[in-house]
Formats: structure tokens, C-alpha cells, sequence
């Protein structure tokens, strides 16, 4: 009896230890960085001859649909974009060149775009790409029975014409210079007629396309595999199968990373890159992302409806700060509505940290002591958006504010701040846009044309000014790009002076990847992509 | 037999005091009270005994190491933790105390009333709580939290509703043990109404269970607390609750320990503190379980 | 008696299963909070979610919305996604696995280990191995699953490299979730066989059956565990339910493909026909198991009739 309590209590010693362990093995944290230097990787398999090109990335969220029409988020859109491709694309580098399409042709107006197809394509089920299957698709998209997403792309489009095998037209209702930047959008991906008029009105059950991978398999909230298109009409990928897994948070998907699980992952916790860093097994990507990062102001509420008080908040909160210490110095703050990359852009300003400055500013709009408010910011939608919009109002503090802080999850966030401007109760909501066809008109005209108030549109602030509406009209009616581009540095000025915002900074995304992966290509709008990528 | 009528005879005063008396005696409840007081001294006092404004941040200074002015060192806003920690006693207090209210004083008398009827009643009360026992664990919680929004208040009343069917199953499992014993049969034949004997007899004990499930909740409400605001359904920032500091600090870890690791500390003092409580009272409550 | 028991209690199971489903559709639809804008994306304009509202049939009369689910119901039809537009029964189906997996391999750690340490807990009350468990078990009560899970894999997968971090691929990747999981449902079981083992230790017959000079070990076995073992079943029983519902944290920290991570992103995205779909199925499952609990008790116990 004795000795069987003996091996009992030995036994729970041990477990005891490991408890403790758990609790106080943080604190051994650097022994773990010198640990990291030779991780004990478990690979008991016997090399073989080649490294096979299978390719794992993980991502926090799975895919939500296989047809590209329907796609609304970019991990999704990330996915899709090697097996079904657009007319067009947007570079990285914020070019657009031609994908599917051979070359394109606008009209002076703005109103008729003429694409020319590639020949000889195939799409995954030997179906030929021609002018006809594009028809196909733009009707599939403009059909409302169909319900595919992101519609406002394609809103202006009047008519699609077939003018000869491998040429289409498209034509617009208005002059609608944009169109062209909206066509590299993902949800504009051409998929097989055929697989289209077998499921026109619902989501086609899986994706195909003319991209250079096949779908293979989807094990919803696991992973999705697809294998290389060994038909693939443009250079052909050296991986030979690409797997996106899920991994929902993100110290696990670090976690993953390090230990050699998967090859790369996003979306890595800025305070990670440090430590990735000084692992040689990996390399840390950084890519500036299209997204700005705003606390908008609800015009029509006071005291937000002076725009002294707009001004004296965004002298009032430490932008700078927020990125070095919270976002790690991974992101830049905004020194205009939209970012970097995107067409139109152009430095316009930036409201300095200046407390003395934000407490005169108050006082003029007759509020010496500061005020109470509330702060509604989304949360769980953007690199340490919590900490960002807890930071934001610790600032206002300073100056007398006092904004409490109302989380809500994402869900009900979006119809509580998109409400008609008589039902509508936020006063400070904290979001991110992603202008993700790299052109002015998505990040500008989307959020500060006063036609686009909610419900019908986003924008959420409420904000008219007719000159600025008139100079986001314009930027549409005409193609000349130097023309396009000195309208919207105009609108962007009056904008930022207006302050209907409180302009934060924009993302840049943190890619961890395996330092054995060559050729990953981050893409500024949030997507991934390793058509040219292998594995050494 | 003796024994057990004594105990039901003995006027009220004379045996709380017998309890004080018992606890008193062992350690290790004792230890219990005595951090269980702490914890509740820092609660009511946190304005005095913390050294920093626990809201006051300082993004400079962000994740700094403990120090002399910041003895547990500074969170991922540059706050003091020490001075979070403190402030946080109060609102895991006013958690725990909320979540056990709502689940025991709903949850309780259902099982008792459930187990002491039988029949219809017992047939109708398990169905509601088969019901409600169908969303397991933590997903009743969210479900409600998703429904009634994020905060404080609306944690504390989801955690609490989803506790009900729990202290109900508990209750009713522990009478229905009791109910055929002799001594419950015999106040009954010489004439004890329901509501006496459910009062006198399956209330005082049903409640060691209850006890043991309530001291356990202190930790459970806290730590669901916690896992809804993993989920983003918690308690709004910049509240310094033990559970949002936690997983706030969680990212962290890798980098600095201590933003995780304190608040880690106190939640396991605290339910240590409370389980030792709640074992001693247990113990000195139930005679027959005396040493 | 026990087969016409059993077949009362599975026909209790169907207003049971009723008032879950007509709960749980009133409550997914008093949530603030609109799935076609969810789907609609955030880009979206107001008639394009007019249109999704339209097409998920949302603008149908609430009530008239119960009876067509529950037609359907009937028919083995759960609905459609209406965030990726899959039949929810091939979204359930796919990750159903998966979850009865994890919380088998966890309720069956918890119940050796809890059981185990708390018998000898009791019965060596105020001894090392009893201050020892029980400071174990407490700190098994006192973590939070997502850190708990986070702390095992920077052991186990970082700092000594032996067992995979995340996915469901093999067994290896099993052994880490499920001792996260079953940790607090271990402790909770532990906790519980000690208190009831002292409870039942001290009643008269095992006194008696002491006094008449029976062997401890005996005593024990034969006496005293089937009874202490009552409220233990119980909890158990309490314990699988609780663990279906863990299950939702560990398997996001594992990024382990389970309902329970279907659930909580239905219910973020508001996506009704998959929360609905997937209640159903853990409260049938949970009932089950609960049938199963009250048999072993009315075992156990002989005293409690089947009423």
C-alpha cells in the first residue's frame, strides 16, 4: 500500500513540476532563443533525391466560397487567384498589365474598353478561353439572379459585346475611367462557361478556371489542395501541389511556422519579427499593404460637426507612437486618405502630435475642458486593432475626452455603423479600407462622395463637401492618368483639412516564411502569391 | 442516528459558531481565508494601494521589465501592471460574486424543488434543463454574449445564465442521494411540511456540492471571461479584468513574460485561495466529515 | 423495466430536441447583427444585400422561416451555409469527426486520470500525494484553455520538438489538444472523487464494515467507490457536454477542423442555418450521453428508481 501511494506521488511530483513549468517557463523565455538557433526538428524521413515542390501556407481564415465571382475576403481571394485569373492585373508594383487579356484599348471618354484575348488558352476543363466564355461571365456577373459580390465593380457596365472570337467591348453608362483598374479585381476572375451555366445562380461547387494550379480537394476548416496545371498556358510553376491551411490564431500559426509545419505563414504578430528574424531557418517578409487604418468621425454628431474639434483630435493623438511601440514600426503613418501603391496617390498632409495645439483647437470650438463621448472601433479585423483604438482614446484622455470604448463583433458592427444617417448612433468608429484594384476612385469616391451614405454606400463619416464631390465625379470621367491623378490630390487636400476622419496609419503585412522558399510574392493587396515560388 | 436528529434540533447561533470554531482549526483553510481576504482588501481598496493610474499609458515604455516604480513591470500599453492587477481584484469580485449569485440562487432551488417533488414538476424542471444543458459548456455563454453584446455587465449575465443548469443538475443529483434517508423520512412522518423539510434537511445538505461547484466558479467565471474575450466577446478595454490581461499578454509572451504571467499568478492565488476557503467551510460544515 | 426506461427517456429527447431548436432560433435571430450584410461583404451596397436577404429567404415572416426548418428537418435537410453556401450537413460532416475524436480521447484522459487521483486523494486524506493532486488539479482549474494550449505547444513543439503544433493529420497531432481540453474536466473529476470518496468513507456502513476487520483495500473497492462513484458520473456526464463546448477554444488554438470552430464562426458571421444545424446535433449527442449517465446511476445506486 505504501509503495503504491510512493509511485503515485511520484508520479504527480512530476505533474506538478510540469504545472509549474507551464506557469513560470516564460520567464526562461531567452534560453528558448538560444534554443532556437538548433530547434530540434523532428524529420526522421530519409532525403530524397529531389525536395519535393509541395508548398504549405497558412492563413487565419479558410476560404469561404470556390467561386471567384462570390469572393469577398482576401485570404479567400488569395486562394482563388491561382486557379482562376482575371482579364487584367495590378502588379505589386501598382501596374496594371495584361493577364488573360492580350492588350486593351479606352476610348477618350471613358466609356468603351475593347480587350483583346489571349489565344489558345484553355480553361482546367478544356473548354477554350475566347471572347464568347468572357461574355459569359460579365453577364453572370451583371445578372442580379446570380448575386455575385463586389457588384459596384461592374455597376457601370451597360452592355458586354463579342466583336470577334478573341475581342470583346465593354461599354459603361457614364464615363467611368476606373473600369479598367476594376477588372484585375479577383471577383472579375473568368471561370468555364460550362461550370458557370450548370450553377449559375449558386456558387459554382468548386473553382475552374485558367490559373496555373487545379483544384484538388477542400476539407473545409482545415485545408484546401491544389496540384500544378501542367497545360498552363504561361510559364508553367515548379511547385507541383499547393496546400492553404487554417490556422485560426496567430501565435499558433507562429508556432507553426517555426516548427516547419507549413512554409509560410501571414499575418505574423509584429512583436514575432524580432525573434523570426534571428532564426536563420526563416526569412520575414514585410509588404506595404493598400489598407488604411481611420477613426472616422460622425460629421452629423456634436461636436464632431466642427471641424476645429475634427482637427484638434487628430493633433491629439500620437500617431507616430502607435506605430513604432504597438504596430511594432511595421506600418507608416497615413499622410493622406489612401496609401502608397495606389493610383492617385500623393502625399497631402499629416497632422502632427500636438497636445497644446488639440487643447487650443478645443477651446476655440468651446470645449476647454474636453468632452465625453464613445468609441466604437471593430476589433479582430486589424493588426492589433484593439491596442490601436485603446491607445487612440488613453490619447484623448490627455486632452480631456473621454471616449469609452464599446467593442462589438464584426457582425453586428457593420449594420450598427451602416444605418441611415437618422437611425445611425456612432459618434467614433475605428475601420480599415483596402483599395484593392489600386485605384484612387475605390478608396476615395466609396468613402467620401456624399452619394455613397450609407445604406446605400460606406461611407460611414457622413462627410459632404461639394467640391470634393465634384472632383471625385471628375476623376472618373476622364482616362488621361496625369489629368485623374491632379484631381485627386486636389480632393485628397480639401479632405484632409476637412477632417472627417481621424488618419491613422496604414498596415504593412508580415509574411514569415521558410528561408528554403524561394520566389513568394506578397502582394500589396493582401494577397499571396506563389505561382513562380519553389522549394530548395 | 442520534447524531443527525442532534444536528437537526440545534439552534441556529450555537452551531454557526461550532463552524467558526472548526475552520479555525485547520491550516490550510486558514490559508484560504487569508488570501481571500487579501484579494477582497484589494478590491475595496485598490484606489489606495495601487501606485499608477491604471489607465495611464505610455506607449515608450511599452512591455518594460519590473522595476522599483513598477514592480511587476509595465503591460503592452506601458500601464503598470501591479496597479492593473489590484484594480483588477475588483472586477474579478464583482464577476465571480455575480456569475455564482445568478447561477446558484436561479439554479439551486430548481434542483432541490426538482429532486423533492419528482414527478411532473421534475419531469417539466429537467426538461428546461436538458434544454439549456444542450448548448455545453461555454457555447450558451456565447451564444448570449453574442446576443446581448460585449461588456462587463452582459459577461457576467451570460456566464451566470449558462452556471443555472449546472447548480439545478447538482442540486437535484444530491437530494435525490438523500431524500430516502431515514432521517428526511422521518421528519416527514412526524409531520414536517415540504417547504420545512427542504429548508431544514435537503438545503443544508445539498450544500456541500453546491460549495464545492461554487468555489470552483470563481475560477470558471473568471477564466470564461477570459476565453469569451479570446473569442473578441469580452469585456471592453481598457477595463484591467485578470482575464483580458491575461490573453492580452498572451501574444506577448515570447517577448515579455511578465504582461501574461502576473495576472496568470493572480488568477491561480485567488481560486487557490477560494478552493482552500470553500474545501475548509465544506469540511467544518458537514460533521460527519470530521477528522 | 431498463428497456422500457430507455425507450421513455429517447422519446423525452424529442420536446427536448423541439424546445433546443426553437430556442436557438429565437436566439440566433434576436442577435443584433445581419448575415446577408455579413455575405454581402463590406464593400457591398444596400441592394445587394437586399438581394442576399432575399435569396436566404430572411424576408420571410420569422415564424413561417421556423416551419420550413423544421420541415426540413424532418426530411434530413439542415439548410445551406449561408456564409459559403455548402449544405450544412456537408459542412457538419466534414469536421464532426474530427471534434467526437478530440473529446472522446480528452473525456477518457480526464476520467483515468481524474478518477485515479482522486481515489487515493480521499483516501489518503491530508497526505503529500493529497496536498500534492490537489495543488495540480488546481492549477488545472486555473488556466485558461487557449493559454494552457499555447503553453503545451511551445513545450512540446518548440522548445522540445515532439509533437506536431496544429492540424488533425495523425495521431501525434491528437495528444496535445486533448490533454488542453481534458486538463480542466480532469481537474473538476479529481476534485469531485476526493470530496465524495470522504463523504462516503465516514458513512456507517463502511465504518461498520471497518469494524468487522475487512481489508482497506477491500473496503474500498468493494464499499465505498460505487457509491462515492455516483456524483462522479454525473459530473462526468456534465464534463462531455462541457468538453463539446472547450472544444471551441482548443480547436483554435490547435487549429484542430472541428464543429466547435464551425459553431463560433457561425455565430460571428451570424450564418443561422449552420448554428442551427450544429446545436441540434451537440444537444442530441449531449442527451445521449446524458441517457447513458442516468442509467449508470440508477446502476449504481439501486435506490433511485427509474422515475
Amino acid at each position: 500500500m505504501k509503495k503504491f501511494q510512493n509511485g503515485r506521488f511520484l508520479l504527480f511530483s512530476v505533474l506538478l513540476l510540469f504545472g509549474f513549468f507551464c506557469f513560470t517557463m516564460a520567464s526562461v523565455e531567452s534560453s528558448w532563443a538560444q534554443a532556437q538557433k538548433k530547434p530540434a526538428e523532428a524529420k526522421p524521413k530519409p532525403k530524397p533525391p529531389a525536395v519535393p515542390q509541395k508548398l504549405i501556407i497558412a492563413q487565419g481564415t479558410d476560404a469561404l466560397t470556390m467561386d471567384a465571382h462570390h469572393v469577398i475576403d482576401s485570404p479567400t481571394a488569395s486562394i482563388m487567384e491561382h486557379m482562376v485569373e482575371p482579364l487584367l492585373e495590378l502588379t505589386p508594383q501598382g501596374e496594371i498589365v495584361p493577364k488573360l487579356a492580350e492588350k486593351w484599348e479606352v476610348s477618350a471618354d471613358a466609356t468603351e474598353f475593347t480587350i483583346k484575348i489571349k489565344k489558345g488558352i484553355k480553361f482546367h476543363d478544356g473548354e477554350p478561353l475566347n471572347a464568347e466564355a468572357v461574355k459569359v461571365n460579365f453577364d453572370r456577373r451583371l445578372d442580379p439572379k446570380a448575386a455575385t459580390k463586389f457588384g459596384f465593380l461592374v455597376a457601370q457596365v451597360a452592355s458586354v459585346a463579342v466583336v470577334d472570337e478573341y475581342t470583346v467591348k465593354f461599354k459603361t453608362k457614364a464615363p467611368f475611367a476606373p473600369m479598367v483598374s476594376n477588372l484585375t479585381h479577383s471577383t472579375n476572375g473568368i471561370q468555364s462557361p460550362a461550370a458557370l451555366k450548370k450553377s449559375w445562380e449558386k456558387p459554382v461547387p468548386q473553382p475552374v478556371g485558367t490559373g496555373p494550379f487545379i483544384f484538388k480537394e477542400w476539407v473545409p476548416g482545415n485545408k484546401l489542395v491544389m496540384v500544378r496545371n501542367d497545360a498552363y498556358w504561361g510559364k508553367k510553376p515548379t511547385l507541383t501541389e499547393l496546400t492553404f491551411r487554417v490556422i485560426p490564431d496567430d501565435a499558433s500559426r507562429v508556432v507553426a511556422l517555426e516548427t516547419g509545419e507549413v512554409h509560410a505563414a501571414v499575418r505574423i504578430p509584429p512583436f514575432d519579427i524580432p525573434r523570426l528574424k534571428a532564426n536563420r531557418k526563416l526569412t520575414v517578409v514585410e509588404t506595404p499593404s493598400v489598407r488604411t487604418i481611420y477613426m472616422g468621425f460622425n460629421v452629423l454628431k456634436e461636436p464632431f460637426t466642427d471641424k476645429r474639434v475634427r482637427q484638434a483630435l487628430n493633433y491629439a493623438v500620437n500617431k507616430t507612437a502607435i506605430v513604432k511601440h504597438i504596430l511594432g514600426g511595421v506600418g507608416r503613418v497615413s499622410d493622406a486618405p489612401i496609401s502608397p501603391g495606389v493610383f492617385g496617390y500623393s502625399p497631402t498632409m499629416s497632422y502632427e502630435y500636438n497636445v497644446e495645439k488639440a487643447k487650443a483647437l478645443l477651446a476655440e470650438a468651446g470645449f476647454p475642458k474636453g468632452f465625453e463621448t464613445t468609441l466604437h472601433p471593430a476589433v479582430g479585423r486589424y493588426y492589433m486593432d484593439a491596442s490601436v483604438a485603446t491607445a487612440v482614446a488613453a490619447d484623448l484622455l490627455k486632452v480631456g475626452i473621454k471616449a469609452e470604448i464599446k467593442m462589438m463583433d464584426w457582425a453586428t458592427y457593420l449594420p450598427f455603423i451602416l444605418r441611415d444617417k437618422e437611425a445611425v448612433e456612432h459618434k467614433l468608429y475605428v475601420l480599415g479600407w483596402g483599395t484593392v484594384t489600386g485605384d484612387a476612385d475605390y478608396g476615395l469616391f466609396s468613402l467620401f462622395h456624399s452619394g455613397e451614405w450609407p445604406k446605400k454606400g460606406m461611407a460611414a463619416s457622413f462627410y459632404k463637401n461639394e467640391k470634393a464631390d465634384q472632383l471625385l465625379e471628375g476623376g472618373r470621367k476622364t482616362a488621361n492618368p496625369e489629368q485623374r491623378k491632379k484631381l485627386y490630390k486636389e480632393a485628397m487636400e480639401i479632405i484632409m483639412d476637412d477632417a472627417p476622419w481621424l488618419f491613422l496609419h496604414s498596415e504593412v503585412q508580415i509574411t514569415g516564411v521558410n528561408a528554403k522558399v524561394k520566389g513568394l510574392v506578397v502582394h500589396p493587396t493582401e494577397r499571396i502569391i506563389s505561382k513562380g515560388a519553389s522549394i530548395e | 442516528m442520534e447524531e443527525i436528529f442532534d444536528k437537526a434540533e440545534k439552534p441556529k447561533w450555537s452551531q454557526s459558531r461550532e463552524v467558526l470554531h472548526r475552520l479555525s482549526k485547520r491550516i490550510t483553510a486558514m490559508i484560504g481565508l487569508v488570501i481571500v481576504l487579501i484579494f477582497l482588501i484589494s478590491a475595496i481598496f485598490a484606489p489606495f494601494l495601487a501606485l499608477h493610474d491604471p489607465l495611464e499609458h505610455s506607449l515608450g515604455h511599452m512591455l518594460a521589465k519590473p522595476s522599483w516604480d513598477y514592480p511587476l513591470g509595465r503591460d503592452e500599453l506601458g500601464r503598470c501592471i501591479l496597479s492593473r492587477v489590484i484594480y483588477g481584484a475588483r472586477i474579478s469580485l464583482l464577476i465571480g460574486t455575480m456569475v455564482i449569485s445568478i447561477g446558484v440562487l436561479l439554479g439551486a432551488p430548481l434542483g432541490i424543488i426538482s429532486a423533492y417533488y419528482g414527478g411532473k414538476v421534475d419531469f417539466i424542471i429537467q426538461r428546461f434543463v436538458d434544454t439549456m444543458l444542450a448548448f455545453p459548456g461555454i457555447l450558451l455563454a456565447l451564444t448570449l454574449i453574442a446576443m446581448l453584446g460585449v461588456g462587463l455587465a452582459n459577461v457576467m449575465i451570460a456566464v451566470g445564465i449558462s452556471t443555472i443548469p449546472i447548480y439545478a443538475r447538482l442540486a437535484r443529483s444530491s437530494v435525490l442521494a438523500i431524500k430516502s434517508r431515514q432521517f428526511v423520512e422521518a421528519s416527514r412522518s412526524i409531520g414536517a411540511s415540504n417547504f420545512k423539510i427542504i429548508l431544514r434537511h435537503l438545503l443544508p445538505n445539498s450544500l456541500s456540492p453546491i460549495i464545492v461547484q461554487s468555489t470552483l466558479h470563481m475560477a470558471t467565471a473568471i477564466l470564461w471571461a477570459a476565453g469569451l474575450g479570446f473569442l473578441g466577446l469580452g469585456i471592453n478595454p481598457p477595463t484591467p479584468e485578470w482575464g483580458a490581461m491575461l490573453n492580452g499578454g498572451r501574444l506577448y509572451i515570447r517577448v515579455a513574460y511578465h504582461v501574461a504571467t502576473f495576472p496568470g499568478l493572480m488568477i491561480f492565488i485567488t481560486v487557490l485561495g477560494f478552493n482552500l476557503l470553500g474545501d475548509g467551510l465544506r469540511d467544518a460544515l458537514d460533521p460527519r466529515l470530521k477528522t | 423495466m431498463t428497456g422500457q426506461y430507455i425507450i421513455r427517456r429517447l422519446l423525452i429527447m424529442l420536446p427536448v430536441l423541439l424546445g433546443v431548436s426553437l430556442i436557438i432560433f429565437i436566439m440566433v435571430r434576436i442577435i443584433p447583427g445581419d448575415p446577408s450584410m455579413v455575405m454581402a461583404g463590406p464593400h457591398a451596397t444596400k441592394d445587394q444585400v437586399e438581394q442576399i436577404r432575399t435569396q436566404l429567404g430572411l424576408d420571410r415572416h420569422p415564424v413561417s422561416q421556423y416551419f420550413i426548418f423544421i420541415g426540413n428537418l424532418f426530411r434530413g435537410d439542415l439548410g445551406t451555409s449561408t456564409r459559403t453556401s455548402l449544405p450544412v450537413t456537408k459542412e457538419i460532416m466534414a469536421r464532426l469527426p474530427n471534434t467526437l475524436l478530440l473529446a472522446l480521447a480528452s473525456i477518457l484522459i480526464a476520467t483515468v486520470l481524474g478518477v485515479l487521483t482522486g481515489i487515493i486523494a480521499g483516501v489518503k486524506q491530508n497526505s503529500k500525494f493529497d496536498y500534492l493532486s490537489m495543488l495540480v488539479a488546481l492549477f488545472g482549474l486555473s488556466m485558461p484553455v487557449f493559454w494552457l494550449g499555447l503553453m503545451l505547444m511551445l513545450l512540446f513543439s518548440i522548445h522540445l520538438g515532439w509533437l506536431p503544433a496544429v492540424g488533425a493529420e495523425s495521431f501525434k497531432h491528437l495528444i496535445l489538444p486533448a490533454i488542453t481540453l481534458g486538463a480542466n474536466s480532469m481537474a473538476i473529476i479529481a476534485r469531485m472523487t476526493r470530496s465524495s470518496m470522504l463523504e462516503v468513507i465516514r458513512l456507517d456502513y463502511i465504518r461498520t464494515a471497518r469494524a468487522k476487520g475487512l481489508k482497506e483495500k477491500l473496503v474500498i473497492s468493494r464499499h465505498a467507490l460505487k457509491n462515492a462513484l455516483i456524483p462522479v458520473v454525473t459530473v462526468i456526464g456534465l464534463q462531455t457536454g462541457t468538453l463539446l463546448g472547450g472544444a471551441v477554444l482548443t480547436e483554435i488554438v490547435f487549429a484542430w477542423p472541428g464543429v466547435g470552430r464551425l459553431l463560433v464562426e457561425a455565430i460571428l458571421a451570424r450564418d443561422y442555418p449552420v448554428v442551427q444545424g450544429v446545436v441540434l446535433l451537440v444537444a442530441t449527442m449531449f442527451i445521449f450521453v446524458n441517457l447513458v449517465v442516468d442509467i449508470l446511476y440508477a446502476y449504481l445506486d439501486p435506490r433511485i428508481r427509474y422515475q
